[in-house]
């Protein structure tokens, strides 16, 4: 029998010297890091810390103002197209199109990522069906809750089996069940090999289902080390560290 | 099927759902073909109380000239408030939702964007001049039409509908708000329209300004000549607009 040789899990993202202002100030200094497939990296930050602007940029609605960004070894910023196949994006407050229906949105979601015919129809019901969404499939998106609102952003990111799922403040509006339905969805994400970034307010989502946590403070990247799940007492001293006095974590040399 | 087709293909549908589901697009719709239905029996009242009259002159007007072309006429005086209603939330509602961000983070390109949302006005325009059309085709089997006339007359509406539509989208791209949106396509389009009233009315017929009026390119496929100089100028007008609506949307994303 010939022994199984362990594949090293793929760099999926891989960001250099990232810069992006905004409103005439800084909003991402010289960000780097990388992320691998199935790794989830929770990024963490006070109001204003740069984690939205960094996702944008991340997946593909913003353009950087300097670095790089690759996806999958290739350079994202020469080819915006790959975040067609390779990015599912959930934006904070996952904004909607009023007027169309939950299945329509899948429709249209589906269409822009290039799915099409018997594909698009298979991933709709699969992701209708993964994330509880048949008692809302013909309701209109304006009248839906907000937690409501979440679950169909989600299945919108989900919905072409994306390497790379950027969620920026996913749990918002989620009730304790639909929080830790959350949790169990992106651990499976993880386990199929997509890579996860998760922007929230929320230490114990992290220490729940992240494999490495970043925070970011004015800017700048002040912290990334993996985590344990028992070390959630350390996060927190680094988070209040940084967010309070901006001191720079020494984990993040590790 | 290449990518930016399938990405503008993609777009045009979204924009045609959301447009069709909208009750604005209907009611616009009802209204404005009731309207000219109305104008349609009397502008053909009309022509049937002249017709003894015009029988006497071999080679006047006909059915085609009195009633066809002014009903186009009519459909031509709404499209001016119709397009900047349905073109006002192409851009500015994204922008305003939200919404925007999404289709740049698909990987779509901006061009695609305006291209895949002015398709889907141009569509809804299209069916809303053919409906117009149908009423006196109708009677094509009772009258003798002038096909030639009736088909020039129906290019240049089609053509004045494009740039409309084009300028619409553009003054979506540029606002933050559809009213704002809506108000400076109409604006815009009036200046077009009536650019040239002054010369005009100072009895100038030629030159620079007279040649940047739609009219002027307009009247002249309505009485059923058509010249490349006329269908040049829609063309030119639709590419320009389209040009400064995906520059600006592409800015959008660099700015953020």
């Amino acid at each position: 029998m010939t022994p199984s040789i362990p594949v090293p899990p793929a760099t999926v993202l891989r960001l250099d010297q990232l810069s992006r202002r905004r409103a005439g100030r800084p909003a991402v200094r010289n960000l780097s890091l990388a992320l691998q497939s199935g790794q989830v990296l929770g990024l963490l930050g006070v109001n204003g810390a740069g984690k939205s602007t960094t996702l944008s940029m991340i997946a593909g609605a913003l353009r950087p103002d300097s670095g790089s960004i690759q996806l999958n070894g290739e350079d994202f910023l020469e080819r915006p197209e790959l975040a067609r196949r390779l990015i599912g994006w959930l934006p904070e407050r996952a904004p909607l199109w009023a007027e169309l229906t939950v299945s329509e949105h899948l429709d249209a979601h589906g269409r822009l990522r290039g799915l099409n015919g018997a594909a698009l129809r298979q991933a709709r019901s699969a992701i209708i069906e993964r994330l509880e969404l048949q008692p809302l499939a013909r309701r209109l998106a304006g009248v839906l809750s907000q937690g409501q609102r979440q679950r169909l952003g989600l299945a919108c990111a989900l919905l072409h089996r994306p390497a790379l799922l950027v969620l920026d403040e996913p749990a918002n509006a989620l009730d304790p069940v639909q929080a830790a339905a959350l949790r169990s969805l992106i651990r499976e994400q993880s386990a199929a090999g997509t890579a996860v970034i998760l922007s929230t307010h929320l230490l114990t989502e992290v220490t729940a289902v992240c494999d490495r946590v970043a925070i970011l403070h004015e800017g700048t990247l002040r912290h990334d080390a993996p985590i344990r799940s028992d070390d959630q007492a350390a996060l927190e001293r680094s988070f209040f560290e940084i967010a309070m006095h901006g001191a720079t974590d020494p984990a993040r040399a590790a | 099927m290449s990518g930016g087709f399938v990405n503008t293909l993609a777009v045009a549908r979204l924009e045609w759902r959301r447009l069709v589901v909208r009750p604005l697009a209907w009611v616009l719709a009802a209204l404005t073909l009731a309207w000219l239905a109305w104008n349609f029996t009397l502008l053909l009242g009309d022509f049937l109380a002249g017709q003894i009259q015009r029988a006497a002159l071999p080679g006047g007007p006909g059915f085609t000239d009195l009633v066809a072309v002014p009903l186009l006429g009519q459909l031509a005086q709404l499209a001016f408030l119709v397009v900047p209603l349905l073109t006002m939330p192409a851009i500015a509602g994204d922008r305003r939702n939200g919404t925007l961000p999404l289709l740049f983070a698909a990987g779509v390109p901006a061009s695609h964007i305006v291209l895949g949302r002015y398709l889907a006005v141009l569509g809804w325009l299209l069916w809303w001049l053919v409906l117009t059309l149908a009423m006196p085709l109708a009677l094509a089997h009772a009258t003798s039409l002038d096909w030639g006339k009736l088909a020039a007359a129906a290019l240049g509406l089609a053509l004045m509908l494009a740039a409309l539509a084009a300028v619409g989208v553009a003054s979506s791209t540029f606002a933050s708000h559809p009213a704002i949106a809506a108000a400076a396509a109409l604006i815009v389009t009036l200046a077009l329209w009536g650019v040239n009233l002054g010369a005009q009315m100072a009895g100038i017929n030629g030159g620079a300004i007279n040649w940047l009026a739609m009219s002027t390119h307009l009247q002249p496929l309505l009485r059923g000549l058509v010249s490349t100089t006329d269908l040049l100028w829609f063309v030119l007008l639709v590419a320009l607009a389209l040009a400064l609506a995906t520059h600006r949307l592409g800015s959008d994303r660099e700015r953020g």
